[in-house]
């Protein structure tokens, strides 16, 4: 069998705490670009700050590690003016839903071709320990003290309701059907949500791996991800039974096919200087 | 010589802006060189808008304040306006009272409007202004109508010819003789050929410099740079997007430069704020920006509409911790095309970031040319590689790694947080040390790239400005020179860093006075720090207007009289 060339040959040292549930994200990721067929060179990892946001360091790719909050504009650009290039952004969910959360929004709205992964551990862990957008009702940090007042943010829910390409949610814990699902986003085409339920060890005592292995369950046959009253139904699941898989797909328009009708794609790439004949056009019109 | 100065007032809405192009662009076409500059509020109708029009057979680079003819669209201008024009100057409109007891104004009485309701449409009350300024002045009708025809062709004949009719009665209704000589029926060689404002020049030079990446949140006074852009988009291929915010803008034309596109944004002061998370990242990371920051005054909101030189201090020292960064400020329209061309061309370069300080003063004024020139500037293309070994911040003498884009085998990674030479992170001390030295290096080679100011000798007094006070303070040293004070004018549009070599160029100057759109003179407190040589003498405004010729000249010799500050 061939080696995966996704594996880095001089490994970084991984500064995840043991049994952190990033790695089953990692392993997951890693396979599946391989699986699909993918080589490094052609793929584009661009995440936020935070633990999740180290991932790309961990494998063999194009990286682009920018500020927190701000991975999905930067991957977004990256996409657009290079089609041909496979685009991921990935963090946490304090990134992507907190101080990300107006681009999170506006990425939905624009369909750009991109896989956006989060690594949803309802909490903030390199911070150590404070309330993240996901966080339950309750949870108590140093900070929460008196345990979190706020209704937590559910991305699935609201992803839908924007219309957005490709919903689905994910466990760490499975890395074999967190693989299915990953392959699945990122083989679409427009914007694709896999918020993965991710266990932090160190912070979240709550949402274990252990709670999440009682609750999490795939959606069946009788799921049909077109329907998007009924993705909407199951994204509202949460507590006893947890659902997992693709909730809703829409096959629409990219941003970026939009925009090669108007401009070819080739041209955003910078080619040089405009030519002699374009500034005289121009000099010609300001007359 | 011929020298005027004309302003268009009424409430924003009325047509104050469609007057003052046309005439402005007719003008331009009969031959005179001109200079307009737009003052409105920060809303879309009523209050009071005006623009000030100057024209002369030599190229004008400012507004007066005293005025040959007041335009009034409304009552109010009237009362605003009236006691700037000149004796036995004009003043045109249906508000001019009659029997006004300061008979030394010409007053010429029409009722545009009821004029175009004649003629079928209160729209024609336009052009029936335009036409009766026309007749004072003495434009050849045939070249007037001949521009009407232009502008109007698209909308159909019906049009063209209503233009026409009210431009005709218009002129008819004047009633005097022409003031000026009769110009644009003689070819001149001399005769200006581009009119352009600092939005649409900034926009050239973008285009020109071959950027293929727009992305910006609409934020006066730099929007016109994006409509600019956008109406270009498809026939140059550049995409031009509007962002959620600010944050959203600088981190899109991040993503766009590091994946290849030649890549812009622009914004106000208040955009810039958010823009600096950013620019610390194209610091970091070592992806090359360009970022305009049009300036209007503060803090917070400010005055949207105004104009201002505040910005400086802040954009030289914006972000935390230091890197090292270009400013410059264009002197006028012209200067600006070639600005972001050097600006595109050293962000590549050096990969830092690189910031042009626009205003609203230079974004909205238009400015007539005999020729645009262009600066040769180098072309630079970046690669795709396909080396295994690549290293985006491989360690050179000069601080510079050779830069690639993703789509080769090598591997492009780049980073917010300190790296290694392969740009993954680290918190290695010593890696800290060589990647923030590696950053900085770049600093001194920057500095001999910086040029010299433009200077022009005077033996009394020297004047020092940078960016768009480059034609007020031009004109203020020539009326000195007539009067008899022989002064120096010194203009920078290379703000940062400093050139090598200023403080022995600034120590020979005799008795500089700065002036600038801002409280302190921060330009003057960054040359004092730089240079260590002190500037006692500064004239600043901070109303957010410009400075008009003639206030300034006076300004000017009451600091000579008194020699302190003022």
């Amino acid at each position: 069998m061939m080696a995966n060339p996704f594996e880095q040959e001089k490994a970084v040292e991984i500064a995840w705490c043991p049994g952190c549930g990033n790695f089953g994200i990692l392993r997951a990721l890693k396979e599946a670009l391989f699986e699909l067929g993918y080589e490094p060179h052609q793929v584009v990892l661009v995440s936020g700050i935070g633990q999740a946001a180290k991932l790309p360091h961990y494998l063999n790719a194009n990286v682009f590690n920018g500020l927190h909050g701000r991975s999905v504009p930067v991957a977004f650009a990256i996409k657009t003016v290079r089609p041909e290039l496979l685009v991921v952004a990935e963090s946490g969910d304090g990134c992507m839903y907190g101080e990300g959360g107006n681009h999170f929004l506006h990425a939905i709205r624009r369909n750009p071709d991109l896989t956006v992964i989060v690594h949803d551990n309802q909490v903030y862990g390199l911070t150590k320990g404070q309330a993240s957008p996901t966080s339950e009702e309750g949870f108590v940090s140093k900070v929460q003290a008196m345990g979190n007042f706020s209704t937590p943010f559910n991305p699935l829910s609201i992803a839908i309701a924007q219309d957005a390409s490709f919903v689905a949610r994910g466990f760490s814990g499975d890395v074999e059907g967190l693989k299915k699902i990953l392959k699945e986003a990122l083989s679409w085409k427009g914007f694709a949500l896999v918020d993965v339920l991710q266990p932090c060890v160190s912070f979240n005592r709550v949402n274990t791996y252990g709670w999440y292995k009682e609750r999490v369950y795939y959606l069946g046959e009788d799921h049909d991800p077109s329907n998007r009253l009924q993705a909407f139904e199951r994204s509202l699941e949460w507590g006893e039974r947890i659902p997992l898989g693709i909730f809703y797909t829409h096959l629409r328009p990219t941003y970026g096919e939009k925009l090669y009708t108007q401009i070819p794609r080739s041209h955003l790439l910078y080619q040089g200087m405009l030519s002699q004949e374009g500034i005289a056009r121009e000099f010609q019109r300001l007359m | 010589m011929v020298d005027w100065s004309i302003k268009v007032g009424g409430a924003a809405g009325q047509g104050v802006q469609t007057v003052s192009e046309i005439l402005a662009l007719m003008l331009k076409r009969s031959g005179y060189y001109v200079f307009s500059l737009e003052d409105y509020q920060s809303r879309i109708r009523g209050g009071h808008t005006f623009t000030h029009i100057r024209l002369s057979d030599e190229p004008v680079w400012a507004a007066k304040k005293y005025l040959d003819l007041l335009v009034c669209l409304d009552p109010l201008t009237h009362g605003l306006h009236r006691h700037e024009v000149k004796e036995r100057g004009f003043i045109l409109g249906s508000f001019v009272p009659v029997g006004d007891a300061s008979n030394s104004h010409h007053f010429i009485t029409i009722d545009f409007e009821k004029e175009a309701i004649q003629l079928g449409n209160k729209v024609f009350a336009n052009m029936v202004a335009v036409g009766a300024i026309s007749a004072i002045l003495g434009l050849a009708p045939e070249l007037s109508e001949a521009y009407i025809e232009e502008v109007f062709a698209k909308k159909g004949k019906e049009v063209v010819e209503k233009n026409k009719l009210a431009f005709r009665r218009g002129r008819e209704l004047v009633g005097i003789d022409p003031v000026l000589p009769q110009k644009g029926s003689i070819k001149s060689d001399h005769a200006p050929q581009f009119l352009l404002d600092g939005n649409q020049a900034l926009g050239l030079g973008a285009l020109f410099a071959g950027c293929t990446f727009y992305s910006a949140y609409p934020m006066t006074p730099s929007t016109g740079i994006m409509n600019f852009l956008a109406s270009r988009a498809k026939e140059y291929g550049i995409m031009v997007e509007q962002a959620e915010d600010e944050i959203a803008a600088i981190n899109m034309a991040l993503g766009a430069s590091y994946a290849g596109a030649r890549a812009m944004t622009g914004t106000s002061g208040g955009g810039f704020c958010l823009m600096v998370e950013g620019l610390g990242l194209a610091a970091m990371t070592e992806v090359p920006i360009v970022v305009v920051d049009g300036q209007r005054p503060g803090p917070s909101t400010g005055l949207p509409t105004r104009t201002s030189q505040a910005d400086l201090l802040f954009v030289v020292h914006a972000g935390h911790d230091e890197f090292p960064r270009f400013v410059f400020a264009p002197r006028d329209p012209q200067d600006a095309i070639n600005v972001v061309r050097r600006a595109f061309y050293l962000t590549e370069k050096y990969q830092v970031p690189a910031i042009i300080l626009s205003d609203q003063y230079l974004a909205d004024a238009k400015v007539s040319y005999r020729n645009l020139e262009l600066e040769e500037i180098p072309d630079f293309l970046i690669q795709v590689s396909d080396s295994s070994e690549y290293c985006r911040y491989a360690l050179t003498p000069s601080g510079i790694s050779p830069r690639v884009i993703p789509g080769g085998r090598a591997l492009v990674v780049v980073d917010s947080d300190e790296h290694d030479e392969c740009g993954h992170l680290t918190e290695d001390l010593g890696v800290r040390i060589a990647m923030h030295e590696k950053r900085m290096k770049k600093w001194e080679a920057m500095k001999k790239e910086m040029r010299m100011p433009f200077y022009a000798e005077g033996k009394d007094m020297t004047l020092i400005g940078w960016g768009s006070n480059w034609g007020v303070l031009q004109e203020v040293r020539k009326e000195l020179r007539a009067e008899g004070i022989d002064a120096g004018f010194v203009h920078f549009n290379e703000l940062w860093p400093l050139p090598f070599g200023l403080r022995e160029f600034l120590v020979r100057l005799p008795l500089p006075v700065v002036v600038e759109n801002n409280y302190r003179g921060q330009f003057a407190d960054l040359l004092e720090r730089e240079t260590k040589f002190s500037f006692p003498v500064r004239i600043t405004r901070y109303d957010g207007r410009p400075f008009l010729v003639d206030e300034l000249r006076e300004r000017v010799k009451e600091v000579l009289h008194d020699g302190q500050s003022v």
